[in-house]
């Protein structure tokens, strides 16, 4: 199992036998056959190419584990955590646990499943949102996950408390999260990336499906210490007149790629991604945005903010694609960038893959520095700098986070003023 | 007009923007209780003096700015405003995701150098909201976000009003608006027009001074104060214009 020095051509080539993992995991034949299909095609999988669009603004190599990832390195027991909201189920995930902290009475007789991704019955659905070839980070994901968690949540239940998922980094970590919503049934989920210090890597894969005329909410917050890395990945598939909204908001890590997006593959789906990322001293930001529209009368919006300071920098692409087939589709697009220093950087290329006549879309993208006559006008009213900045840019991030429902909203604000005053200004 | 010492002074302010001198030398005294008009046309470099007496960091100043007393030539906008000195703007700027409420309730709690506990703030807020005869709606939007002409204008007077300045410049307050909304912002300046402050109204028009009586009018032509004198000389303004004042430039009071 030498997989040290690894050629950057095939960078898994030696990758070896996950047959142990999934056996001190006691996992099922089924996830042990899973993960040896994707280990044989981590094996041949070779590190993108700079020029291909998603990697076009990181460094792949930044991505690659330093250790075996086969290898259960034993991760140090997360802090507790002290529930403060009302919640109907909470997981605590460290790069080699998973603890359900919390299963609310309602959520149990519900029928609702809060387990390792092994012991749930999701078979069918692992690897068709997210499959082994998605790319090189995505097989060894598949190959190698862990912590594993699986969501179920039945047709027709519908949760008025959030799920919270707290994700703790440390070392390496491969997480791997599988939700189920059956028809008609209605979930807010909460994935909360923590932790981590100098060397953390974590690559992470979410797949998320949403059955006929269901509604989830789906929350992903990344807000790791400041030396880690971490590529995300995830997609949510809608079926027929299934809703999805995605609230994205980034604030810690080093360098983060996060991809992300919805496949509304039923007709009559709708989806709206709103996101903010804030960054500052060194942060690199890679986000990538994808709303599939599959099915016909499929309806889309997305709206991401970034602000950054110091030499922070950001990318985001975002892709609107609209299939042959996929007739009357309306998709909106917007991204806004707000510098607030003359070292910081972003770029935004919005990407639209049109393929058929009949479909209402918009885009936009602005990058724009701070503005000195908002400042000095909040000044002159005795707000001092930096409470006028913070000011400014909490309410260039709010615009955005107010589309989201009250208790969502409220979480990320919360964030977004913490992290304004804490490191950011 | 008073024994006592002006609330604001400015001593040969000069005023550049990149090379070009705009404001050429200025040099006036409000006292308490005193309401200052200027007068002047178009580009003459009014709104240019009171955004660098304000401290806007697009200009070089140099001569001097006192505020009750205190050499303030040198400080933040925001030190200004905190000891006192306050700017209706001409244009007001937007703020989009800042409401009226959150914005004022920082504004408040910098000014007077504490936090207002929330009920009484709004109490205060909504009590100034119905003098100014706005809709009690604006606490919640966003700050001149969409904002109609007449809209932020009164908006600038409800801050005037919570913010108790000791000296305010008011850059065309009447500017743009109907009768009705012009009686309702001249109240507002009334009401802050106590014996203890200063009032400095940049204003074209005769019928904003119809309301607010002023004590003295001041000509500014050509980056300088032409003509200081009595109220009558906004009169003489509306009939003759600024042409004959065109050759006393320099001359001053
Ligand atoms: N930031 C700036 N950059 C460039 N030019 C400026 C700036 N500020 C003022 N000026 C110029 O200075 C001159 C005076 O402008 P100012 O706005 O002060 O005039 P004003 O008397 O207020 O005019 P109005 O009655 O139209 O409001 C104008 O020529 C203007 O273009
Ligand atoms: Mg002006």
């Amino acid at each position: 199992m030498a997989s040290t020095a690894l050629p950057w051509t095939t960078p898994f080539a030696s990758l070896g036998d996950p047959s142990p993992l999934s056996h001190a995991l006691g996992e099922p034949a089924w996830l042990a056959d899973f993960r040896q299909g994707a280990a044989e095609q981590a094996r041949l999988v070779s590190l993108p190419n700079r020029a291909r669009h998603l990697w076009r603004f990181s460094n792949p190599e930044r991505f690659l584990p330093n250790q075996d990832p086969m290898e259960l390195v034993p991760a140090p027991a997360p802090p507790p955590w002290r529930l403060e909201e009302d919640l109907a189920a909470a997981v605590l995930l460290s790069s080699t646990s998973v603890q359900v902290v919390h299963l609310s009475p309602e959520a149990q007789r519900a029928g609702v499943v809060v387990a390792p991704l092994g012991h749930a019955p999701v078979q069918e659905f692992l690897g068709k949102a997210v499959p082994p070839h998605h790319g090189f980070l995505e097989a060894l994901n598949a190959a190698a996950f862990r912590p594993a968690l699986a969501v179920l949540v039945p047709a027709k239940v519908r949760l008025e408390k959030p799920i919270r998922l707290r994700l703790v980094a440390s070392g390496l970590s491969l997480p791997r999260v599988l939700v189920v919503l059956g028809e008609e049934a209605s979930a807010e989920i909460v994935e909360g990336h923590v932790g981590g210090s100098k060397g953390s890597l974590v690559l992470g894969v979410t797949e998320v499906f949403v059955g006929a005329g269901g509604e989830l909410c789906y929350d992903l917050v990344q807000r790791w210490e400041l030396p880690v890395t971490g590529h995300l990945t995830s997609r949510i598939v809608l079926g027929e007149n299934a809703k999805a909204q995605l609230a994205l908001a980034s604030f810690g890590g080093e360098a983060t790629k996060v991809d992300t997006g919805v496949v509304l593959a039923g007709k009559g789906a709708e989806a709206e991604t709103y996101g903010v990322a804030l960054g500052t001293g060194t942060q690199h930001f890679d986000h990538h945005t994808e709303h599939i529209h599959a099915a016909p009368q499929s309806h889309s919006n997305l709206d991401f903010k970034v602000a950054l300071a110091g030499q922070a920098r950001s990318v985001y692409t975002g892709l609107i694609r609209i299939e042959e087939q996929a007739f009357t589709c309306e998709a909106y697009q917007e991204n806004r960038n707000l510098l607030l220093s003359e070292e910081a950087r972003a770029e935004s290329i919005p990407e639209l893959e049109i393929l058929n006549e009949d479909v209402r879309c918009t885009h936009g993208a602005t990058v724009a520095p701070l503005d000195e006559e908002q400042v000095f006008y909040l000044k002159s009213r005795g707000i001092p700098h930096h409470q006028a900045l913070r000011l400014i840019v909490y309410g260039f991030l709010d615009q955005t986070l107010s589309r989201l429902p009250e208790k969502t909203r409220e979480r990320i604000e919360a964030l977004v003023a913490g992290r304004l005053h804490g490191e950011v200004l | 007009m008073s024994e006592k010492r002006p609330v604001f002074a400015l001593e040969n302010l000069r005023v550049w923007v990149g090379e070009k001198e705009v404001v050429k030398g200025v040099s006036l005294a409000v006292y308490p209780g005193e309401v200052h008009a200027i007068m002047g046309p178009n580009g003459s470099g009014k709104t240019t003096l009171v955004q660098a007496v304000m401290g806007h960091p697009a200009y070089t100043v140099e001569g001097k700015i006192f505020l009750n007393g205190e050499d303030v030539t040198a400080r933040e906008p925001d030190e200004k405003a905190r000891k006192g000195m306050f700017l209706a703007f001409q244009y007001p700027v937007a703020v989009p995701g800042v409401t009226v409420a959150s914005f004022l309730r920082a504004a408040v709690a910098a000014r007077r150098g504490h936090d207002v506990p929330v009920k009484e703030f709004r109490q205060e807020l909504l009590r100034r909201m119905e003098q100014l005869e706005m809709d009690p709606a604006f606490a919640g939007r966003y700050l001149n976000d969409g904002f109609s002409g007449g809209e932020k204008k009164r908006l600038e007077i409800l801050q005037l009003l919570m913010l108790q300045p000791v000296f305010a410049m008011l850059d065309e307050t009447d500017s743009g608006l109907d009768i009705d909304a012009l009686k309702v912002v001249a109240s507002g300046i009334n009401a802050a027009a106590t014996p203890e402050r200063g009032l400095l109204l940049v204003t074209h028009y005769q019928r904003l001074l119809n309301y607010v009586q002023p004590h003295v009018v001041h000509v500014f032509m050509n980056g300088k104060l032409a003509k200081t004198a009595g109220p009558e000389l906004a009169l003489e303004l509306e009939a003759r214009g600024y042409d004959w004042l065109e050759t006393s430039v320099g001359g001053g009071a």
